[in-house]
């Protein structure tokens, strides 16, 4: 039996319009991952060609620029530098956010409506403007240009989300489950570590994944509180410092191992992240 | 094993009293349910006996002790909600122990007390599942199965059957009443379901917005309910109520309604001759009333009502029969599916004058009580 064709009739015309509109979508998309992952793959005489056009592809793709990378001292420097930073904001995160999502989440706390609304209130200042007080504050209290400083910043900065997500994830245990187990005997804090923290765990995981990405790819935060202390700087500072001084082959594969993370994980959570997200925010 | 013993209970939401001033003693291994309709404050206090709830006013005693102010965790209980609320993250195994482990009873012990139950409820082969694996009536077991191994003192139970198919409920009743043979624990058992009740407890404690109405054997409620709402309740189908007038001379003693001349039994008549003229509230059971057909049960004091069928309900061994008389007033009840009946039949039919409760249309109490 012939399968019925669902597709709306299209003429001729039409047809070329939105073929050439979705090519345009595309290239505006990959357009620059194209050249990121073009130029980290270049060789020298790809790039600098005297005058030549360069070429859409290289004439010899060469992994030699990462392998060049990864015997950099510098780089090791920075890349290790971002990983310190990024899974100690998401340590603190989580330590100071889930037990803050569970008291949100669970308990009927007066002003509750007001806390959520402070908790988010650093997210609606664009980065630029809420930098400024909180440089003047962390140079106060001492960690401006160091470590920890940077850290805090980040922490900041995801706690909304770690907090929304997390209530969410806390809201979703069915209530019968803690009183079950406080009726067979556990006290508050064992029905939280055996019982609502295991259920909370996918919800909280997309949480830190989170956490781990804004934290990796941040740049304003960092850039304001290390500026000058060049130890300190992340991934995104380094890039941002060499910018000018190194060759695009280099920067390309930087700015390629700055993104892998970013999407590996996205892909690997996205199921979560949607569903976290939603069900923290919508009731 | 131990009593429980509810003094003067009140339980208040903002300005809503949901129970209020209520007591009940149940005795040490009683099976005893708290029946009634949805609102009526049994699984509140159910709860309040949990610990789950605030005691507002009044005392609870369990095993003698005070127990107002006793966390849930230390109270010697156990308890099945209605959603089973097993743990998704854990099997049946882990399930089970769960309290145990929280209790730090040791491992032997502990094995030996999973043995006994899984053996106790069927459950061997099922260890190692998770709840999302097995099947409803397999959850309603391991979380009676959970609840115990903890040896409690009292088992409370939030309507456990009400998730269950009708097939499946019917086993679980029987294995209910087996297994409170053998282990003996005082269970306290919240339902909205009458057959539940009436099958499977010793006593009943009919509730009705946040007080008791009745506590007593299902018999007794069935037979003299106390009040209106206990012969409202408790039947099926439900009882046929009537306003209707005393009228009691030499000849006959009966209550005068509008779906005709009730007569009572000569025994009661005896009680109530000073009752002549006063109004009274009349329930007479659809079991209780007799086609005229069924000569063997008619006696010499029984009044015939004039009936035209109106609809007829197959029950499967019994019909329902709605009938109106001529002053349009329905009378409810049951005939043989042996009984030829057609709609719109005329028919005659009486009420055991043996049978027929009789309520003050103030107190809403039985008279004879």
């Amino acid at each position: 039996m012939a399968s019925i064709d669902r597709k709306l009739p299209m003429t001729a015309g039409k047809r070329v319009i939105w073929i050439t509109g979705l090519f345009l979508a595309v290239f505006v998309v990959m357009g620059p991952v194209y050249l990121l992952v073009k130029y980290s793959i270049s060789d020298i005489a790809s790039i600098n060609t005297g005058g030549e056009p360069i070429p859409l592809w290289p004439y010899n793709p060469t992994l030699s620029i990462y392998a060049y990378l990864f015997t950099d001292a510098r780089f090791y420097h920075v890349i290790i530098n971002s990983i310190i930073i990024s899974l100690s904001t998401v340590a603190l995160t989580l330590l100071l956010g889930v037990p803050a999502a569970y008291v949100l989440g669970r308990f009927k706390i007066p002003g509750r409506k007001t806390i959520l609304l402070g908790i988010i209130s650093v997210r609606l200042f664009p980065d630029i403007a809420s930098v400024i007080p909180v440089v003047q504050l962390f140079i106060k209290i001492g960690v401006y240009q160091t470590y920890f400083g940077v850290i805090l910043a980040h922490t900041l900065l995801s706690l909304p989300y770690v907090i929304f997500i997390g209530m969410g994830a806390f809201e979703s245990i069915p209530k019968d489950l803690e009183q079950q187990a406080w009726v067979m005997g556990a006290n508050r804090f064992q029905t939280f570590i055996k019982i609502l923290f295991p259920l909370a765990v996918p919800g909280l995981a997309a949480a830190a994944i989170y956490t781990f990405l804004l934290s990796w790819d941040e740049f304003i935060f960092a850039y304001f509180l290390s500026l000058g202390k060049q130890e300190i700087f992340t991934l995104t500072l380094y890039l941002n410092k060499i910018k000018y001084a190194e060759p695009q082959n280099l920067l390309s594969a930087i700015s390629v191992c700055l993104s892998l993370p970013v999407i590996i994980f996205s892909l690997m959570v996205q199921r979560y992240m949607v569903a976290g997200l939603s069900s923290g925010s919508v009731k | 094993m131990a009593d429980v013993v509810l003094k003067s209970f009140t339980k208040k939401y903002g300005s809503f009293t949901a129970i209020e001033n209520l007591s009940l003693e149940i005795n040490d291994g009683e099976f005893v349910s708290l029946l009634g309709p949805s609102g009526c404050g049994k699984t509140t206090l159910l709860r309040m006996i949990a610990g789950l709830e605030t005691i507002d006013g009044g005392e609870l005693y369990i095993g003698g002790k005070f127990y107002n102010n006793m966390p849930s965790q230390k109270r010697k209980i156990a308890m099945v909600f209605q959603s089973y609320a097993l743990f998704p993250h854990m099997s049946v195994r882990k399930n089970i122990l769960f309290g145990l482990k929280i209790n730090k009873v040791p491992q032997a012990e502990m094995s030996r007390k999973l043995n006994w139950v899984v053996n106790l409820l069927h459950l061997g082969g099922l260890e190692e599942r998770f709840p999302r694996e097995i099947s409803g009536g397999q959850r309603q077991r391991v979380a009676l199965a959970r609840a115990l191994v903890l040896d409690p003192d009292v088992l409370l139970l939030d309507e456990p059957l009400s998730n269950l198919d009708a097939a499946l409920r019917e086993t679980a009743i029987e294995e209910l009443k087996r297994i409170h043979r053998q282990v003996g624990t005082t269970i306290i058992y919240v339902t909205h379901n009458q057959v539940e009740a009436m099958s499977m407890s010793e006593r009943i404690a009919l509730m009705n917005v946040g007080h008791v109405e009745q506590f007593e054997k299902p018999r007794m409620i069935y037979d003299k309910p106390k009040t209106v709402f206990s012969g409202e309740f408790i039947g099926s189908p439900p009882m046929n109520f009537y306003n209707g007038e005393f009228h009691i001379d030499d000849v006959s003693t009966g209550i005068m309604t509008s779906v005709g001349f009730l007569k009572l039994d000569a025994e009661r008549a005896s009680k109530i001759r000073e009752l002549h003229g006063r109004k009274v509230v009349v329930g007479v059971r659809p079991q209780h009333v007799y086609f005229k057909g069924h000569h063997a049960r008619r006696r010499h004091t029984d009044t015939d009502i004039e009936l035209t069928v109106e609809l007829i309900e197959n029950l499967g061994d019994r019909s329902l029969v709605v009938g109106k008389n001529k002053n349009g007033t329905i009378l409810r009840f049951l005939v043989t599916r042996d009984d030829e009946l057609h709609i719109e039949d005329k028919m005659s039919v009486f009420a055991d004058g043996r049978k027929i409760h009789l309520f003050d249309p103030s107190t809403r109490l039985n008279i004879f009580d």
